[in-house]
């Protein structure tokens, strides 16, 4: 009996570039650390982790390819995330005194954030 | 005698590529929860680390880089064994396939191990919450807050990883040897190597929060 073999399982070449990429924006994620960016290091850093969960989630979780309800069920987590998120800041920025506008050490502040 | 494909056929099911699609859009629905899970978490760091940018810069300072990039290349590496796994499972190579599990377990486990060491560390620079911390020079009370971070959140995350350490074992030492995960239906190998790459997921965006702050 012949076996016939999902394309997308059929060849490790993809994974491996992925992998390989994976490991690089690691080493840019790293580099970045060092450089004195200041407010943008977390921007980029969290940007170029966006990319590695977006490679991750595409070839390795096979979100690629049928059944495409996967992506409804995999959006969905994210607009809810986004929800909570978007209802908890509508919350927050609108509380006086947040973010503080100087960096403050927690032994400075008087007062806790959102009082 | 029913054939190996009815025998993995459950009743509710009209054929096995029904079962299986089931199958995957309910690991999809289990890992909606798990983004909220994490979600939620990393949000609450965040806000906390605008908030007291000062202390949190300080804190993070001492936590053990390169056991978080030796962590990372690990669970990246292991993301790769496990659907080299499932690969060889959908071409029929059992040995191969046994042999990329095999590999997954080990760098779970090599994981847990650089963890270990470093949770070893942390006790050791007293950057424990409530059993032994110390706060550093200029540090206010929001650098222990980091930490609490760090314990609840890399906690939660090493048991995740125990948990598909577990569910891949399962898969080497009762399914697969039952002759159950075939070319024909491997969909439950499928379903582990989903929610071992949201473990992976998990840590990539724990990397940069934790590790990489107050670095420059």
């Amino acid at each position: 009996m012949t076996i016939e073999v999902d394309p997308r399982r059929a060849r490790p070449f993809p994974f491996v570039v992925a992998w390989a990429l994976l490991l690089l924006l690691f080493g840019v994620s790293l580099w970045t650390a060092f450089l004195g960016l200041g407010l943008w290091a977390p921007v980029i850093q969290f940007g170029i982790a966006a990319i590695q969960v977006a490679t991750v989630f595409i070839l390795f979780m096979r979100l690629k390819g049928p059944p495409s309800l996967k992506w409804l069920f995999a959006v969905s987590g994210f607009f809810w995330l986004l929800f909570l998120y978007g209802l908890t800041m509508t919350d927050y920025s609108n509380r006086k005194g947040w973010p503080p506008a100087v960096p403050v050490s927690s032994s400075q502040q008087v007062h806790p954030p959102g009082s | 005698m029913p054939d190996r494909g009815a025998r993995l056929l459950e009743v509710q099911y009209a054929n096995l590529a029904h079962q299986g699609e089931t199958a995957e859009l309910g690991i999809w629905a289990f890992l909606i929860n798990e983004t909220i899970f994490f979600g939620a978490l990393i949000f609450t760091y965040y806000f906390y680390r605008l908030t007291y940018p000062h202390d949190f810069a300080l804190a993070a300072r001492d936590t053990v880089l390169w056991c978080g990039s030796v962590n990372l290349a690990i669970l990246v590496t292991s993301s790769l064994t496990m659907v080299l796994g499932i690969n060889a499972a959908a071409q029929g190579e059992r040995t191969k396939m046994i042999r990329w599990l095999v590999a997954t377990c080990a760098l779970g486990f090599a994981f847990m191990l650089v963890k270990g060491y470093e949770y070893y560390l942390d006790f050791q620079d007293q950057v424990v919450p409530a059993v032994n911390y110390v706060a550093k020079s200029g540090e206010g009370p929001a650098g222990e807050l980091f930490w609490v971070f760090y314990w609840v959140a890399t906690g939660l995350h090493a048991i995740h990883l125990m948990t598909g350490v577990g569910l891949v074992l399962y898969m080497l030492l009762w399914r697969i040897r039952r002759g159950e995960i075939t070319p024909v239906y491997y969909t439950p190998l499928e379903v582990v190597g989903v929610y071992w790459s949201f473990v992976d997921v998990v840590w990539l965006f724990l990397f940069p929060s934790i590790y990489l702050v107050g670095r420059s």
